[in-house]
């Protein structure tokens, strides 16, 4: 056999092997998978309004809410906490004047997310609703998103949550990043978020969730007819939260 | 002299036969045993489920065997990517296949892998 027989034979080895792999492939059975085309989230665009005067000012019902339904972890420890949903306070002053006021951040969902734009494994991204969402299956831990959202929304879990506050929700492990995702697990069942529901409960009703695609939702009543305020509009991520007596 | 006569003498077919075998070997090897594993039905003793919920599995036992991890990763991606929230979760699975040391564990410790999904995902 010279050198060319051998490399036919090899060759021819190789190749029936690979696709003997392939046909065991197919014989074991595929599943489709989906396409953006018959996803159930098209046509929707969810979005948020949350209004500071009705937002009690030591009240923390949203954030215990948000803590309790997606396990964040929340430490108590301001090195590893992680927020999806906090509370801040503003101070403007002009002249001599100053006031002070609470607001509530979170992710506000930009319909242009930067965060979306910089993933280099798109884990980030945009749902067909408008949901920015993280599949932390995929999220690598290399924290672009955090330096690209002009929010500060996004957190990174240093220190993993030790158990289920709510056994239904995943929890996250350490060395992905997070943010808020807008419960998009009760949104697709057709029930409101947990922060919502928890002021809504408290009896103040500050936040509001509905489709902005729908004209006849109250949230998008009020973007029509109310001075609703958006954060950094000026850097053009669209965000969807607005604010109402920022 | 000696090493003309090397030269000028071709390998046969069958000198040639004796590394294409040595490397095709553990390729060989598991073809084998994959076929024989499959006869002997071997992952039954494996299977516990006291507590069943469900009398059927999604898919029939022998696909479940192979694709488990197929399923679920495609399932990941309608659940997380388009929203489609259908009946198949590892939820379900943990309704029949109650406890993740009787089942998940004992498979995956024989093969030695080791699914990472219980970090995030509460399975008792
Ligand atoms: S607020 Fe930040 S995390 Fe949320 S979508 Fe916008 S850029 Fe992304
Ligand atoms: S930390 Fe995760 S989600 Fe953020 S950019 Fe990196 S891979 Fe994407």
């Amino acid at each position: 056999m010279d050198r060319r027989d051998f490399f036919k034979i090899a060759g021819g080895t190789i190749l029936a092997g690979t696709s003997g792999v392939y046909a065991i492939r197919r014989l074991t059975g595929s599943i489709p998978g989906s396409t953006v085309a018959d996803s159930p989230l098209t046509g929707k665009k969810w979005g948020m309004v949350i209004d500071l005067s009705k937002c009690v000012e030591d009240c923390t019902a949203c954030l215990d809410a948000c803590r309790y339904e997606n396990n964040v972890a929340f430490h108590q420890d301001e090195r590893w906490d992680v927020h999806w949903i906090r509370k801040i306070r503003l101070e403007s002053k002009i002249g001599t004047t100053s006031t002070e006021k609470s607001v509530i951040l979170l992710c506000n969902h930009c319909e242009k997310p930067p965060c979306a734009q910089v993933c280099p494994v798109q884990a980030t991204y945009k749902r067909e609703d408008g949901i920015v969402v993280v599949d932390h299956h995929r999220c690598i831990g290399c924290r672009y998103c955090m330096i690209a959202c002009p929010y500060n929304a996004r957190y990174f879990n240093f220190k993993d949550k030790e158990d289920w506050s709510n056994t239904d929700r995943p929890k996250r492990s350490h060395g992905v990043a997070e943010a808020c995702n807008l419960c998009a697990h009760r949104i697709d069942l057709g029930e409101l978020p947990a922060c919502v529901e928890a002021c809504s409960n408290v009896g103040e009703g500050a936040i509001m969730v509905g489709d902005m695609n729908d004209s006849g939702s109250e949230v998008a009543k009020i973007i029509m007819a109310e001075a609703v305020k958006r954060l950094k509009e000026d850097l053009g991520t669209e965000p969807k939260v607005y604010y109402l007596g920022l | 002299m000696r090493s003309k006569d090397i030269l000028n003498n071709k390998p046969s077919a069958a000198v040639a036969a004796i590394p294409i075998t040595i490397i095709l070997l553990p390729v060989l090897y598991s073809i084998f045993t994959f076929a024989f594993a499959q006869e002997k039905k071997g992952t039954e003793q494996f299977l516990e489920m006291p507590d069943a919920v469900y009398t059927k599995c999604v898919r029939d036992t022998e696909y479940m065997r192979h694709n488990h991890w197929v399923l679920l990763r495609v399932v990941r991606e309608d659940v997380v990517r388009y929203g489609k929230r259908g009946e198949i979760s590892l939820k379900r699975c943990g309704e029949c296949h109650t406890s993740r040391e009787k089942f998940c564990k004992k498979c995956h410790d024989a093969v030695s892998m080791k699914p990472d999904c219980y970090g995030c995902h509460y399975y008792p």
